[in-house]
């Protein structure tokens, strides 16, 4: 499935990728065309440009011979008015330009020089076409000076009669001035070539590098590099047109415009080169800062799209979040709503149990109700069903004892008391209980003791008498008749020098329980089933109470059971150990007890207010009462109770009985009432509740409200016979007196 | 809220930045574009050699001595402006001859020059004398010597120059040859190299064969422990310079007749052009050349054979001899303070240290020593042993390496030894008579 969607996103992408190549290459296309262009351009207006500079130097050359030309015929003509020209010539001082003077008489070889020296053409070749200002030049030389230099003649004639010729001596180096100090940033090369002998006479100052070929036009070739046969013979082509040759050749790696220029018909020649570099520094310079330009919004656009891509990531980050909690958020719903139909499952399971469990000795109470009805006449069968109608009752009562334990224990509501107690008084409990319903199933209840070092704790008694004795009689429940139970007491490696560590073994050789079964055992609502535990009754709840109250205390609860061998529960528990080591039996308890077990004292002739809403019940109540001789008057809410205790004589009652739940005023806010009251007995009259809110808490509100005993429906007559007789024959006396 | 507000201020702050810096841009009619020379270029104008140019090679020489020249214009801010010249060919003015032109004419402020230059000019007066500059206290006494002329510095070189023959030493161990001490065993060498197809022994052209001559010639007076009254004895006439002379032009002579050098094609050929291909190509195991020579590409900076430069032959064994070139100003230099101050900053120990390192040759400085090629050891080892013979003194009356080159050329072009001889003595006898 990811794969699908990556390769659905990779499908989705490249196109997206295409585009922006396609636009990049576009873009690259226009800006290299664009570039291309201007140097294109800039190369043809700096050719244009080279070669008006070019044509500059060569007008500025070419400017100089005529004057100096035109100079030397003027000297020519004043010379042949001379009567002594000869004197003329050696008085003459070389200047920059014209450095020797000199004068062959006609018809003579030789004549004489502004220096002193006899001259003669010899050695100086003129060639007919080599004219400047239309004197004939010879070829150049290096003079007397060491310097390169080229002589004009000139006739002197007067009158139309040759006199003789006037050689004047130039040098090149009087051309440098004229020139300019290099140009293209000094970065051009450039010499003046004598174009018969192909030296290069002189190199402008300011004109390029030093080691660029400077003897003649074979060093200039083997210094750049100019080898090509066609190009060589091309130059050499235009040299001898006397037309210019402007040409790309690269030199020394570096591409160069190279040139040969005529100046003067081809006396001489420009040459050298100008690097393209030099040429087409603007265009570089341009294309430079298109490039910049470009890199620039490159740049920006690749940013932008790091900054949308963090951005889309970060988006989907945000939803990827928001849809695993959504995913999350719909598990734990799913998980909810399969946990509540499970628990409704369960519960509908635990209702049909219940209705079963229920109905069952409801069934029983009803049918012997009728059957008691049919043989009233019988006093033995009355009896049989009456006792038979009780066991019914009493098992229908534990079963919503235990519910409303759960239900407790579920709402958090159960609070652990700590209170000192003796484990020896907790054995020996457990054993007055247990050990008569294992003798009744003709069973061995075995108690063992091990390495146990202190026998008082700390810690909730009655709710490790609770476990104990339910795991004890489902041990003795569910073990067949003859059979063992075993309860074990072991000492543990303390973790802590103020708790001891106990390990409680409850173990039987019973039944068994099937594996799959102790994977729920301690699951609300469970109960083990087959065709022979079916026949013993049980709420189901039992085990899950017994857990929930182990993890109360901080100890844990395990079960090893085969089927047909027997189970074993293992408990591991720790209490605070007990600073007393020795303690004497409790009178006040002994006397509690004495007190309870006093037996059960008679009614007779004492009078009763009970305030009970419920008709039945009132009933009930009053008949016992009948029964027992004394007398009761019953009102239907705490009002009335109120008002009937109000109305009565002091002393009229011994004691009020109040159910809590009533119409009109309940139980707590009468007892309140008449606590309040302003007569002597109303703070001292017995008021003893009677209700089916069971709960400890509820006992509390009870005494909180000011009664005296919190009794708990459906009422064992013993015990309230009991009760009534603490409270109201220990009262009488004290009355009495 | 708050925060709103900042960025629209950023933002306003930012745009007026950038209409500021757009304004900014903008061309101001007011400003004057027209580029002006601020007072005239410091120029020092400087005539040298250079040989033509191979784009492939490195003269290291001449790149050191543009190094040090660098330094002097970026210290001094003057620029050095180069005149350069190169013979064509033979039938050309040779550089000395254009040099001794250029410095009576006085074209330029500085000049290399040649040993026989410096005599020349410095006898004619046309050198500044540079014992003034703050470089010349660092100088080694014999350049000093080889350089003054009526008691006037006339030159200091940048090097100091040694010439020695370059040999090929694999060649002389193929044919077990031991390096050659005498003209003997010099020309026994050649006899056996010439027996063994090598038609031509020693490359020589038509400038540096006078090597030889000077080394027989002088070796005994400089190395014999009486060199100051030899010369006193030539100077007077006592001596005369032919009988020093012959035994290197008889030597020279025999070489000619027996083929183990190549007169006409010597007579024509300048400064290596004639044998360096030959020597490079192994086709001929001796020349003649220059220190540098050893260390520059444009010569014998990178053979394919192990080379050796060794002294000339002589009575005393190999001997270097060491003429001196050097810069020298003219007396009526143009730039001539300029050209004073320059050379005072390419003479300083600096530049020396710079030109030594770079071209890894002999310094005219007692305070600059560097190491040297390999092969230019042997000869190395000879100078520091103060054994060697000067190409050029400007003791002596008769100037030495110009003379003797342009005898040795005669001697080449067919005239005999007694007509050199003769040369010789007219030469003294003019000097006499001055």
């Amino acid at each position: 499935m990811k794969k699908e969607k990556s390769e659905y996103k990779t499908e989705k992408r490249l196109p997206l990728f295409l585009s922006i190549i396609l636009v990049f290459c576009i873009l690259g296309g226009v800006v290299f065309s664009v570039s291309r262009k201007i140097v294109r351009e800039m190369s043809e207006a700096a050719i244009q440009n080279l070669n008006e500079n070019l044509n500059l130097i060569k007008s500025t050359i070419e400017s100089i011979w005529s004057k100096d030309a035109e100079f030397q015929k003027l000297m020519a003509l004043e010379i042949a008015g001379m009567e002594n020209p000869q004197e003329y010539v050696l008085s003459y001082q070389r200047n920059e330009t014209m450095v020797k003077l000199s004068l062959i008489p006609a018809g003579e070889q030789e004549g004489i020089s502004s220096t002193g020296e006899v001259f003669s053409e010899e050695g100086m070749e003129f060639v007919p076409s080599r004219v400047m200002g239309g004197l004939e030049v010879s070829r150049s030389y290096v003079n007397y000076m060491g310097t390169w230099a080229y002589t004009v003649k000139c006739p002197v004639e007067k009158d139309g009669v040759e006199k003789g010729t006037l050689y004047v001596e130039y040098t090149y180096d009087s051309l440098d001035k004229a020139l300019p100090d290099g140009f293209y940033n000094k970065q051009a090369m450039l010499y003046i070539m004598d174009a018969e002998t192909e030296r290069f006479v002189l190199k402008p100052k300011g004109m390029g590098a030093r080691s660029a070929g400077h003897v003649n036009l074979e060093d200039f070739y083997r210094a750049n590099s100019i080898h090509e046969e066609a190009l060589r013979a091309r130059i050499e082509d235009s040299l001898k047109d006397k037309q210019d040759i402007m040409f790309y050749h690269d030199i020394r790696g570096k591409s160069a415009l190279n040139f040969i220029w005529m100046v003067n018909d081809g006396t001489v020649c420009l040459v050298g080169y100008v690097p393209t570099e030099s040429i087409q520094k603007e265009a570089k310079t341009v294309n430079v800062n298109i490039l910049v330009v470009v890199a620039v919004m490159t740049s920006a656009f690749f940013l932008c799209c790091v900054l949308y891509y963090f951005n889309q990531r970060q988006q989907r980050n945000i939803l990827r979040e928001r849809e695993e909690e959504r995913e999350r958020h719909n598990k734990e719903l799913t998980d909810a709503l399969h946990a509540a139909q499970l628990a409704s499952n369960a519960k509908t399971m635990f209702l049909s149990n219940m209705s079963h469990d229920i109905r069952t000795p409801m069934n029983a109470v009803i049918g012997f109700t009728t059957l008691l009805a049919r043989d009233a006449e019988n006093p033995d069968k009355v009896r049989d069903y009456t006792k038979k109608i009780m066991a019914s009752g009493q098992h229908l009562l534990s079963l919503i004892n235990d519910i409303l334990e759960v239900s407790k224990i579920e709402s958090g509501k159960v609070v652990l008391n700590r209170e000192e107690f003796a484990l020896k008084d907790l054995i020996a409990s457990l054993d007055a209980i247990i050990r008569p319903m294992a003798g009744a199933k003709g069973q061995e209840f075995h108690v063992e003791i091990e390495d146990i070092k202190h026998e008082f704790l700390v810690g909730d008694e009655t709710r490790i008498n609770q476990i104990l004795i339910n795991l004890l009689s489902n041990a003795v429940k569910y073990t067949p008749d003859g059979g063992n139970v075993w309860l074990r007491f072991i000492g543990l490696k303390q973790h802590s020098s103020q708790f001891e560590r106990i390990r409680i073994e409850v173990e039987d050789d019973g039944y068994g329980m099937t594996q799959e079964y102790l994977k729920t055992i301690f699951d609300v609502f469970t109960r083990a089933e087959n065709s022979t535990t079916n026949k013993v009754q049980g709420t189901g709840l039992g085990m899950a109470i017994t857990k929930n109250i182990v993890e109360l205390m901080g100890g844990t609860i395990e079960v090893f059971s085969q089927v047909d061998e027997g189970s074993l529960f293992r408990v591991e528990v720790e209490f605070a150990i007990s600073d007393r080591k020795v303690e004497e039996p409790s009178g006040e308890k002994d006397g509690k007890k004495s007190a309870l077990e006093a037996g059960i004292s008679s009614l007779e002739g004492l009078n009763f207010l009970a305030a009970e809403d419920n008709e039945i019940n009132a009933e009930i109540l009053s008949e016992i009462f009948s029964m027992e001789g004394a007398g009761c008057e019953i009102v239907e809410n705490g009002k009335l109770a109120l008002e009937r205790f109000m109305a009565s004589a002091e002393g009229e009652f011994d004691a009020i009985l109040m159910d809590v739940q009533m119409p009109v005023m309940n139980g707590y806010d009468a007892t309140r009432a008449i606590r309040a009251l302003d007569r002597a007995d109303a703070g001292r009259i017995p008021i003893i509740a009677m209700t089916a809110n069971a709960f400890a808490e509820d006992e509390k509100e009870a005494l909180k409200a000011g009664m005296n005993i919190h009794l708990a429906k459906p009422v064992d007559i013993d015990l309230l016979k009991n009760v009534i007789s603490q409270c109201v024959r220990g009262r009488v006396p004290d009355e009495k007196e | 809220m708050k925060s709103g507000k900042r960025a629209y201020t950023k933002a306003a702050v930012c745009l007026a930045g950038i209409v500021t810096c757009l304004a900014a841009c903008g061309l101001d009619p007011n400003v004057n574009l027209a580029s002006t020379n601020e007072g005239e270029d410091r120029i020092v104008n400087f005539y040298s050699p250079m040989e033509k140019t191979d784009p492939d090679a490195e003269n290291v020489a001449r790149s050191a001595a543009d190094k040090t020249i660098r330094m002097a214009e970026e210290a001094l801010g003057v620029t050095v402006n180069y005149i350069t010249y190169t013979a064509e060919s033979y039938q050309d003015k040779s550089y000395d001859d254009v040099a001794l032109d250029r410095v009576r004419n006085d074209m330029d402020d500085l000049y290399l020059l040649n040993p026989d230059t410096i005599r020349t000019l410095g006898e004619e007066g046309r050198l500044k004398d540079l014992s003034g500059l703050e470089c010349v206290k660092n100088l080694r006494d014999v350049v000093k010597t080889a350089n003054t002329i009526d008691g006037k510095l006339v030159a200091i070189p940048q090097e100091v120059v040694a010439y020695g023959l370059f040999v090929n030493k694999d060649m002389f161990d193929r044919y077990e040859l031991e390096l050659p001490e005498t003209p003997e065993e010099f020309l026994e060498c050649c006899r056996v190299f010439q027996e063994n197809g090598i038609e031509t022994p020693v490359g020589a052209n038509r400038w540096w064969l006078e090597t030889f001559v000077l080394a027989q010639a002088y070796a005994d007076l400089y190395n014999g422990g009486n060199t100051e009254a030899e010369i006193r004895a030539l100077n007077s006439g006592e001596k005369k310079y032919s009988d020093y002379m012959r035994p290197g032009f008889e030597f020279l002579q025999e070489m000619i007749d027996r083929g183990y050098v190549d007169a006409a094609k010597a007579y024509v050929s300048e400064a290596m052009e004639g044998e360096r291909e030959d020597f490079l190509a192994q086709k001929t195991p001796i020349v003649m050349a220059y220190w540098g020579a050893a260390n520059t590409d444009t010569a014998y900076g990178n053979t394919d054979f192990e080379m050796l430069v060794v002294g000339f032959p002589s009575s005393r064994g190999q001997m270097p001899v060491m003429p001196m070139t050097g810069y020298a100003v003219g007396i009526n230099a143009e730039h001539e303070e300029d050209a004073m101050r320059l050379l005072d900053v390419i003479l300083s120990d600096e530049a020396f240290r710079i030109y030594a390192e770079t071209n890894r040759v002999i310094s005219p400085s007692v305070n600059v020593e560097v190491d040297c090629v390999p092969a230019l050891k042997p000869l190395k080892d000879r100078i520091e042993e103060n054994v060697y013979v000067l190409g050029s003194n400007a003791g002596m009356e008769v100037e030495q390496w110009g003379n003797t080159c342009l005898i040795v050329r005669e001697l080449l072009n067919g005239t005999t030894v007694e007509e050199c001889m003769a040369e010789f003595d007219r030469l003294q006898e003019e000097a006499l008579s001055k």
